[in-house]
């Protein structure tokens, strides 16, 4: 049996970092680029020459530098109806002349688009989930009543759940500075989702931990969360696997204009398989055993040294 | 222990044949809802599995309407109205219940608008009507009722009751159309127009009985006599009354003012009590449409109904349209409708459902291949629990969205999810030497506190999530998410403890008990029960 609990540190540390960095990332200037969806942009609409076809449009949007907007066009009654984000005027007539040449632009129906979602959706959001991780934290503190410390498990699922939210948020930021991925109302939707669902990862493990000192078993508490924690690991990676799998043929086949939802997801999989293992767990022993400071490297060496 | 059971621990023959039933029945039922018919019960008679899809995967409807302005209208004022005229337009497509629409405003002028499903003529009715609401009283010439005749055989410059501003609308008793309309110009200049603003010939109407109607005043609190116009009002409910005597049911919109509105209402109210018809009616103009002209025979009331020849159809509009505030200013259409593809790209539908057969598939196959017999049950168990989901999709109707088939899919996952937990409960407790039948029963009786809680943190997130979604007209996506997402969840629970357990028993009973390398399990010598 691996002794997961002998290197909390480690793990806890790990996440802690990857929860800092991904959050400083996620909300430093340029880390999460809202998209047209919610800033506003442009929209052409062009009615096509004989001849011109989707395509022809993505080729043409490809040779004027507007390669990423694919996917997001539509056909209307035979028009197209290109969408992107918001261009200064000089590229706006630049765009236009270009897209001139394999068809006509409708002026009544171009310019500048507003966005259909409010701004303040975002902070909304913020409230909201807020919102439902304090009752999730209330609800698991009772479910878990009958265990001593039954606010830690509660506590346990939430940190668990911060961390799938703050690395999904970081690699998106990642993402949105190299490859100029924007936050979308598809990333937003994938985020809810990990909120729904990554907390049952954790809880799985926080049940068996439950169950098992219910039963009396471990000689210490680092031993029955060890021992909790190998018992539901198959189970943590079947599912894992299983969902990643799934999530690999959508984006195989449907790709382009849903990839931000895909990665989202696939991240907080990921992510919601290593706290459930690594986080959860740990930090209730860690909160055991009162040791918060020896996260930080060296510490445990310099008591020692004390000693 | 802590353990609850949702059954008891050991069911008795009749309790598993029953639970089969129950199976049975429920998959019929949702079979028999998916298989499309004439009947329009449960929305049987859609066709595509009966699933509605949403803008972002089928596509449906593109109109741009354009705001039609006076030419001296400074920028300010315009986007001022065309804020105004976006939102009121949003509130109005939302009372439909349309779900996730795209209105938007595009250029300085034009508002973009693309509504899931084809047939949107209604929506598109109630978008277009402006819902400018006034009240209007007839104008006297000396003691009688003064008609458009009167006005064009003394080639009037100014009104009878100049005292009066605003319009002169002239109604027969036969329309609800305006004959004309006239307005003078501080100019002195006079202009007669129908009610799209043409300009009439005046010759044609000459000798023309239409009553003369003028803006009904009323003091504010400020003293001010000012019109009553659908400014103050706080609320419209279309509501049904029964005359006492005839039994006959008549349709009409309830309509709260503001204080202010109130305190106008009864001033016009105490102002036109006790004269003689028609001078004690008061006109209901909507759009320059005299709706109706009830008596006012009271000097003051504490509520007000709109009266006409309404259906129930027709006053709930109304009510929408009086609620959602007028628009600022007339619409044209300058765009469509045409039909539109979705807005994730023309050929999404047909490879997201492709996607999702093969998410499907590539589940059921590892479920099968890593579990077994078990797995097989869970795959036959999730197949169940798709079609009962699609088919509540369709009775309830759920419009999908990409955001909804999201949530679909996470719920998916959580039934997944709570067939792996009871399989591995199941295996460690066949390892231990039970039976076939003991562990199935231990099995589910110790992942159930697992499934109920991680379900129940689901439930909450859904909840809280919903509350945000509708509370916000924009954030539909959230909605659509946690709805679908509330349903799969609440029947996933269903599809493990009942499906999954029912099937597993009635496997338990047969010949399979003795073969556990079917269950992935190496069999031991001696199997013994607890």
């Amino acid at each position: 049996m691996f002794d997961f609990a002998a290197k909390r540190r480690w793990f806890l540390l790990t996440a802690l970092i990857l929860i800092i960095v991904g959050l400083v990332l996620a909300f430093t200037p340029g880390g999460l680029r809202l998209s047209w969806d919610f800033r506003g942009g442009f929209q052409v609409m062009l009615e096509p020459n004989e001849g011109t076809t989707i395509d022809t449009v993505n080729d043409k949007l490809g040779q004027l530098g507007y390669g990423g907007v694919a996917g997001g066009i539509q056909e209307t009654g035979g028009n197209y109806l290109i969408r992107m984000g918001d261009i200064s005027e000089d590229e706006r007539d630049a765009l236009k002349a270009g897209l001139g040449e394999i068809g006509t632009v409708v002026e009544g129906e171009t310019g500048f688009i507003s966005p259909a979602i409010a701004s303040r959706t975002t902070r909304d959001a913020a409230i909201a989930v807020s919102v439902a991780t304090a009752l999730m934290l209330v609800y698991i503190t009772w479910a878990f009543r009958k265990v001593p410390h039954s606010f830690r498990y509660g506590t346990a699922a939430v940190v668990a759940l911060l961390f799938n939210i703050a690395v999904t948020l970081g690699i998106f930021s990642i993402l949105s500075r190299l490859l100029g991925w924007e936050v979308d109302p598809l990333f937003i939707t994938a985020l809810l989702a990990i909120i729904g669902y990554s907390v049952n990862d954790s809880i799985v493990v926080l049940d068996r931990i439950r169950e098992n000192k219910a039963r009396g078993i471990g000689a210490d508490y680092d031993g029955l969360v060890n021992f909790s924690i190998s018992e539901t690991l198959v189970r943590s990676l079947n599912t894992s696997i299983t969902t990643v799998l799934a999530i690999l043929a959508v984006y195989l086949i449907v790709g382009g204009p849903i990839r931000s939802f895909l990665m989202a997801l696939f991240v907080g999989v990921v992510a919601g398989t290593y706290s459930s293992i690594f986080v959860a767990g740990q930090l209730l022993v860690m909160w055991e055993h009162g040791d918060w400071i020896k996260i930080i490297p060296g510490v445990s060496r310099l008591q020692k040294n004390k000693a | 222990m802590m353990q609850r059971r949702p059954t008891s621990k050991r069911p008795r023959f009749g309790s598993k044949g029953w639970a089969l039933l129950l199976i049975l029945a429920i998959l019929g039922v949702s079979i028999w809802v998916m298989t499309p018919s004439g009947s329009s019960v449960l929305h049987r008679q859609e066709g595509n599995l009966g699933l509605r899809l949403g803008l972002d995967l089928q596509g449906g409807t593109h109109v741009v309407y354009r705001g039609v302005f006076d030419d001296n209208i400074t920028a300010d004022d315009k986007s001022r109205a065309m804020e105004a005229a976006t939102v009121a337009i949003k509130k109005r497509v939302d009372s439909f219940g349309v779900v996730e629409p795209v209105i938007r405003k595009l250029g300085s002028a034009s508002i973009d608008i693309q509504l899931p499903g084809v047939d949107v003529t209604e929506a598109l009715s109630l978008i277009e009507k402006t819902a400018y609401l006034e009240f209007r009283e007839v104008e006297l010439k000396g003691s009688s009722v003064a008609t458009l005749g009167d006005y064009l055989s003394e080639n009037r410059t100014t009104f009878f009751n100049n005292s009066i501003s605003g319009t002169r609308n002239f109604y027969l008793s036969t329309s609800q159309e305006p004959v004309a309309i006239l307005t003078v110009s501080d100019n002195g200049s006079v202009s007669y127009t129908d009610l799209d603003g043409n300009l009439l010939d005046t010759a044609t109407l000459a000798g023309s009985a239409a009553q003369s109607w003028m803006p009904a005043l009323g003091k504010d609190s400020d003293g001010q006599e000012v019109p009553l116009t659908g400014a103050y009002l706080t609320s419209a409910k279309s509501q049904a009354s029964t005359n006492q005597t005839t039994g006959v049911i008549t349709w009409g919109v309830g309509i709260d003012w503001n204080s202010e509105g109130w305190k106008i209402f009864n001033d016009i109210a105490g102002r036109l009590y006790g004269k003689t018809s028609p001078q004690n009616d008061l006109g209901i103009v909507l759009d320059s449409e005299l709706i109706s002209y009830p008596t006012i025979n009271q000097k003051s009331y504490d509520s007000a109904e709109i009266t006409g020849s309404f259906d129930s159809k027709s006053a709930h509009l109304l009510a929408v349209q009086l609620t959602s505030g007028a628009l600022p200013m007339p619409l044209e259409i300058t765009y469509g409708p045409k039909s539109v593809s979705a807005t994730l790209g023309a050929d999404f539908t047909h490879r997201a459902f492709i996607a999702i057969l093969i998410g499907l598939l590539v589940v059921g196959l590892f479920m099968i291949l890593y579990y077994r017999l078990p797995g097989v049950v869970s795959a036959v168990a999730l197949l169940i629990y798709a079609i009962v989901v699609l088919a509540i999709y369709k009775a309830i109707p759920v419009t999908l969205t990409l955001a909804g088939i999201a949530g679909f899919i996470v719920s998916l996952g959580m039934a997944v999810d709570a067939n792996v937990l009871i399989f591995e409960r199941m295996k460690e407790e066949l390892s231990a030497g039970r039976t076939l039948k003991a562990a199935v029963d231990v099995g589910f009786s110790r992942a159930w506190p697992a499934i109920r809680d991680s379900n129940i943190t689901t439930f909450i997130a859904c909840g809280i999530l919903y509350w945000f979604g509708s509370s916000i007209p924009t954030a539909t996506v959230v909605m659509g998410f946690s709805v679908t997402l509330f349903i799969g969840v609440a029947l996933s629970m269903f599809s493990a403890i009942v499906v999954t357990k029912t099937l597993m028993m009635l496997l338990a009973g047969g010949g399979f008990a003795k073969r556990l390398g079917l269950f992935g399990v190496e069999a031991k010598a001696e199997a013994k029960d607890v």
